[in-house]
């Protein structure tokens, strides 16, 4: 059964108050998931949180109490809280691709300059066997590897070594 | 309003009114008055009529407003590109530099308890919450890795006293392990001074340990949220700091610089009382008063009802207090606002004086590490205060198994750094003190569930905001004795006396 | 019982999965699969144990389908 909560517009927002969950209708051109996704996170200790669809474009957020009965104030708190969040994260994920570049030079800067280089112990663990990279030109083999006599066909080091004796 | 810098201008020859990057804001107590500042961090305050004409870029050439605007970097035909981002670079001189602050709470036993305790403190026979001599060994061994040179050992509680055998055998095995790791070590004791003696103080002084301590204000309010039993908290912290100074003076060191350092907790009973708390601060020696506000950990969320209020009214205390401070210093007293102090560095000198919870990144992690008694390392002292509140979301590795670069390269420090830079919020990104300001990603997450937060509804930034407000006002309204005085607020003078030097370094 | 819908535009398979796997423990928990949605229908002896265990489930499916994409996004 839905109902309505005083001050808050009821063509958003939906009211269960047996369960103890408000809905809220988000229109993913003006939300998207991403900002959907991170606001209903901040939620996921309080509340149950449930999305669904609706209309076409639309998320349907329910946060239901985690113990029933919850008193209007706290669904309000909720919604009030989600709609700001939803906001924030919205705003937010466009900032941080405008501003990517610096967040993460700084960032880098920060975590780099705190660890150091390594220790000889961290690079004695480091697993230096995978190849890091292709290596069309042959830049990264040894002179030997690259000029060095080839062996004839059927000669082994063993037969050369004893040749040579 | 925000141009973007990187506009395209190619198309269209470069017009001399054309403003370059700015935020803005109209002050709140004066708004007449409009402060504005750029990406570098430079700033200028205007009346609204001035502001209008730079916004719609109607400056006249030559003008006064004009000449005033290109010193300041506001212009885009005139935009001096390296000398914007050699500011940047020097505003943010910290970033690389690694954590250089270490708190360790080597006993969480306390003999007071604190209306507001952010330490969740023990009582005095919990001894299972003090650090052993193996933890603490080991917590020293992972502090001198820290790429920092320079390091601050701070010991925490509880009440660190009550583990003086401990404190004094972290400084000689630190000294010890110094000798190859070659740091400049400083350390601090924290502490509320009622289980402080003579012998104790003799050791302290001998072996250059920084004293800090806590005074709440007059008797009555200090003494009701901070209780001591059989005796005054106030009286003791007061006879001891009184008896420190002493001893300092003795040795010949200057009194202006070398004296107890004092901090308050604002509760809501000394919000009316502010001029008796200046006063008290005054009488005592002190220098500086840093007028901090409740902060959202460990008790003081069950006795907000007693000593939490809004930040508005912290607001009007602080102001009232500055002013009363400001007159104070026309009188010839010198004492300053440690807050004040912070954020009229970074707007009047360009640096940063590394304050680690108002700058950007935080140094959650980066700039500062705690150690709690049982070995466990957080980004920072307010993480470990919520692991004791059963959130341990800020734990990021125990000093006897985690690595140095594992630890500082844990991936809550990297969220926290990400989330520690104001460029990335909303909100910030349109406010002109984003570059003096910072929030710990700590106290978001505190207040708001996430680490990044909703500045429109942070109390932090309520109180930061405010602060900057009060600040600008003067600087744009202040006689020439006020701006003179601010000025000297500015004045970093390190205190010296207090930092080892490693052999062979000197 | 209770039928939780998870719609495949909002949740991932794999992690609905990995929720009912850590939860089936708790109740009677049955999985299907329709066009547009992943279908899980939780049992359990009482109504207030089949609507917290639904609850605790829908939680962790969407926690672990946003670190999911999290991680997608950073190896990007």
């Amino acid at each position: 059964m839905t109902e309505s909560l005083d001050a808050i517009p009821d063509t958003f927002v939906s009211v269960d108050r047996a369960e103890g969950a408000v809905s809220f209708v988000v229109d993913e051109s003006v939300y998207p998931l991403d900002a959907i996704y991170g606001a209903t996170f901040t939620f996921l200790d309080r509340c149950f949180v449930f999305l669904g669809r609706g209309e076409p474009g639309q998320v349907v957020i329910t946060l239901s109490a985690k113990k029933p009965p919850v008193e209007d104030d706290e669904l309000r708190g909720w919604i009030g809280e989600l709609a700001n969040e939803l906001l924030a994260c919205a705003w937010r994920g466009r900032i941080l691709e405008q501003n990517r570049a610096t967040i993460e030079a700084v960032t880098m800067q920060a975590i780099g300059g705190a660890m150091g280089p390594p220790s000889l112990d961290e690079l004695e663990d480091f697993d230096f066997s995978e190849e890091p990279f292709d290596d069309p030109l042959g830049i990264a083999m040894s002179w030997e590897e690259k000029y060095g006599k080839k062996e004839k066909k059927g000669e082994s080091a063993d037969d050369s070594g004893e040749e040579n004796a | 309003m925000n141009l973007p810098i990187f506009h395209d201008v190619s198309l269209e020859a470069l017009d001399a009114r054309q403003p370059a990057f700015f935020r803005f804001r109209q002050l709140p107590m004066a708004p007449d008055k409009v402060v504005l500042s750029n990406l570098e961090g430079r700033w200028l305050v205007l009346d609204k009529a001035d502001f209008q004409t730079f916004a719609r870029g109607e400056v006249e050439e030559g003008s006064e407003l004009f000449t005033k605007l290109r010193q300041r970097n506001f212009l885009r035909a005139y935009y001096d590109v390296p000398a914007a981002a050699e500011m940047i670079r020097a505003r943010r001189e910290f970033v690389g530099a690694g954590p250089n602050l270490h708190i360790m709470v080597i006993t969480l036993r306390c003999n007071t308890t604190c209306v507001y305790c952010h330490a969740s403190r023990a009582n005095m026979d919990q001894v299972q919450t003090d650090m052993t001599k193996e933890i603490a060994e080991q917590s020293v061994d992972f502090i001198l890795q820290s790429t920092n040179p320079a390091v601050t050992i701070e010991f925490q509680g509880g009440e660190p006293l009550v583990r003086f055998d401990l404190l004094q055998h972290v400084v000689e095995y630190a000294h010890e392990k110094n000798e190859v790791a070659q740091k400049e070590l400083d350390f601090t004791l924290v502490t509320n001074l009622s289980l402080m003696d003579e012998k104790k103080l003799d050791w302290l002084i001998e072996n250059r340990v920084q004293i800090c301590t806590s005074i709440d204000g007059p008797q009555d309010v200090h003494d009701k949220q901070r209780k001591l039993p059989k005796a005054s908290a106030h009286g003791e912290a007061i006879k001891w700091m009184k008896r420190i100074d002493e001893r300092y003076r003795e040795m010949g060191l200057d009194e202006t610089l070398y004296h107890v350092e004092a901090l308050v907790t604002t509760t809501r009973p000394i919000l009316d009382r502010w001029k008796e708390l200046v006063d008290l601060y005054v009488d005592l020696g002190c220098r500086a008063l840093f007028l901090r506000p409740l902060d959202p950990f460990g008790w003081a969320e069950k006795t907000a009802r007693l000593i939490e209020y809004p930040r508005a009214e912290y607001i009007e205390y602080y102001r009232n207090a500055v002013d009363y401070m400001i007159e104070l210093n026309k009188q010839g007293v010198e004492i300053l606002e440690r807050y004040a102090a912070i954020f009229l560095t970074k707007i009047l000198s360009g640096v940063d004086p590394n304050f680690l919870d108002i700058r950007q990144p935080s140094g959650a992690g980066i700039g500062q590490l705690a150690y709690s008694y049982d070995g466990t390392i957080f980004t920072c002292d307010e993480g470990r205060m919520l692991h004791e509140s059963g959130d341990d979301t800020f734990a990021i590795g125990h000093v006897g198994t985690s690595k140095y670069r594992d630890v500082v390269g844990h991936e809550t420090v990297r969220a926290v750094v990400v989330a520690g830079q104001l460029e990335g919020q909303a909100d910030c990104v349109n406010c002109p003190y984003v570059p003096y300001c910072g929030i710990p990603p700590v106290h978001s997450h505190r207040i708001q569930g996430s680490l990044l937060g909703r500045m429109r509804e942070s109390s932090l930034c309520q109180v930061h905001k405010g602060i900057q407000d009060y600040l600008f006002e003067k600087l744009a309204t202040g006689d020439e004795e006020t701006l003179q005085i601010l000025e000297k607020w500015t004045t970093i003078r390190p205190r010296d006396h207090f930092v080892h030097v490693p052999a062979g370094a000197e | 019982m209770r039928e939780l819908r998870f719609a495949k535009d909002l949740y991932e398979g794999t992690q609905v999965d990995a929720a009912v796997k850590v939860f089936e423990r708790f109740g009677k928990l049955s999985t299907a699969e329709e066009a547009d949605a992943w279908i899980v229908t939780v049992d359990a002896p009482s109504d207030a144990r089949v609507r917290r265990l639904a609850g605790e489930l829908a939680n962790y499916a969407l926690g672990l389908t946003i670190r999911g994409r999290q991680a997608e996004e950073s190896t990007e």
